[in-house]
């Protein structure tokens, strides 16, 4: 389908990548292309500059900071990911979830930055991100900030990003020897898109010290605060789990729609809260 | 390539091998390019919108929709289209050669894209079991086959164990 009509420009530098977007208001950021091109065709957006950051080498590493954090950056592919010996060793559940995205073409040019600031209700990665306490460096015309994950979701599709404003990286703060991940997710097909998912991050030894659970696929991804305080002090037993992943679905807001009802995600989502805390507590870090 | 915004650039890609510069519309997809200013038709468009996998080329190794992805993308790489398999008058590619052995296809909508996501993934894994063959062509629909053929085909020239 003919695309209407744009102009493009490829900055090198994280600095020209922020001054035009400073400078045309009406201006989209470009990676992979997988959900904007589509966008694009639909007419659901109709930017009058697209900036294609997808070779902006600042974007592109994968690095342990000063501070012991995993550095992603936003422009990373998800094949690139996955490959990553870093994040295969300090976060192997992201890089396996990773493998899985939807296809390999998809994989081949998808980005984590895209996948982050689209914030589809199913996207992949936001719910991970909070529940691994994920930080995400954001700049702007301003200059340089951090902002937690947790909270960066506003609803469906609206971020935190402010106007002008690029994801510049995620930054995971290191696991410790006794804190798991699980992840978990129903998904329609295999590799395939979800109804529910949940992210686990579980500090388990002998006795559950701390739980950060977060539900997927609602209108954002939201914490279970009641699920996690019956886990903590608890030991990680299948009963125990169980019983506390009843608890979930605290402002969850699953849609209605063809596929399932609101009623149904939700009994799912305490399924996949269950395996997903029950995962972690395995060490599958 | 500009940092300053323009609806037209000059891109340089090398499609099976032979090297092009073109200047190129900004919103003009890839897909387009290849079989419009090229002339190479053999690059399927389905569904355009990334779901079917016919517009599948290999773009610096890696399969990827051609339908969602900018020519001016393209830019400085190397691309590879089902045209560049084999020579028309030569023999077949081991992957063509295995899909008429198999009877891999029936109308041929979706054989380019899914030749083009074979050969990505023997490249990437060049013993695939039955379940990677599958799980490989994932981003690929055909809707008459059924698959099966399809699957035997690959793990064929593959070689690899059932599972």
């Amino acid at each position: 389908m003919l695309l209407p009509e744009f102009e493009y420009a490829r900055p090198e530098t994280l600095e020209e990548a922020v001054a035009l977007l400073a400078a045309h208001r009406n201006a989209r950021v470009l990676a992979g292309g997988q959900t904007l091109l589509n966008a694009l065709k639909l007419r659901l957006v109709k930017p009058e500059v697209l900036v294609d950051v997808s070779r902006v080498e600042a974007l592109r590493g994968i690095r342990v900071d000063e501070q012991g954090r995993l550095e992603i950056g936003a422009a990373v592919i998800y094949d690139e990911l996955a490959a990553d010996p870093l994040v295969r060793e300090r976060q192997p559940v992201l890089a396996e979830m990773t493998s899985r995205i939807v296809d390999r073409q998809v994989r081949a040019r998808g980005t984590v930055g895209g996948n982050v600031c689209l914030a589809d209700p199913t996207s992949n990665y936001p719910p991970l991100f909070v529940a691994l306490d994920a930080v995400l460096r954001v700049r702007g015309p301003e200059g340089v900030r951090e902002t937690p994950a947790e909270g960066f979701f506003l609803a469906p599709y609206v971020t935190a990003l402010g106007p002008g404003e690029l994801l510049e990286a995620v930054l995971l703060p290191p696991l410790a020897d006794d804190e798991g991940v699980g992840y978990e997710s129903l998904q329609v097909g295999t590799d395939s898109w979800a109804l529910a998912r949940a992210a686990a991050l579980v500090r388990a030894n002998g006795t559950i010290r701390s739980a950060r659970v977060v539900l997927g696929c609602g209108s954002v991804p939201v914490r279970q605060p009641a699920m996690e305080a019956a886990l903590v002090g608890r030991e990680p037993t299948e009963e125990a789990i169980a019983a506390a992943a009843e608890l979930a679905g605290e402002d969850f807001e699953p849609p209605t729609d063809v596929h399932a009802t609101a009623e149904y995600r939700t009994a799912m989502a305490r399924v996949m809260a269950r395996r997903a805390v029950l995962a972690a507590t395995r060490g599958s870090r | 390539m500009s940092v300053t915004p323009a609806t037209t650039h000059a891109i340089t890609v090398t499609v099976n091998g032979t090297t092009y510069e073109q200047a190129v519309q900004a919103r003009q997809l890839l897909v387009h390019f290849l079989r419009d200013t090229l002339g190479l038709r053999g690059t399927h468009i389905g569904c355009d919108s990334g779901n079917c996998g016919a517009c599948t080329v290999i773009v610096d190794g890696k399969a990827v929709k051609s339908c969602m992805q900018l020519a001016v993308q393209a830019d400085g790489r190397e691309i590879e289209t089902v045209e560049g398999l084999s020579d028309p008058l030569g023999p077949p590619d081991p992957l063509q050669a295995a899909f008429t052995r198999h009877h891999a296809l029936q109308c041929g909508y979706c054989t380019p894209g899914m030749l083009m996501s074979a050969k990505a993934l023997l490249e990437e894994r060049p013993e695939p079991t039955v379940d990677e063959v599958r799980r490989g062509l994932k981003g690929n629909i055909c809707r008459c086959t059924g698959y099966v053929n399809i699957v035997r085909a690959v793990h064929e020239v593959g070689g690899g164990p059932e599972a």
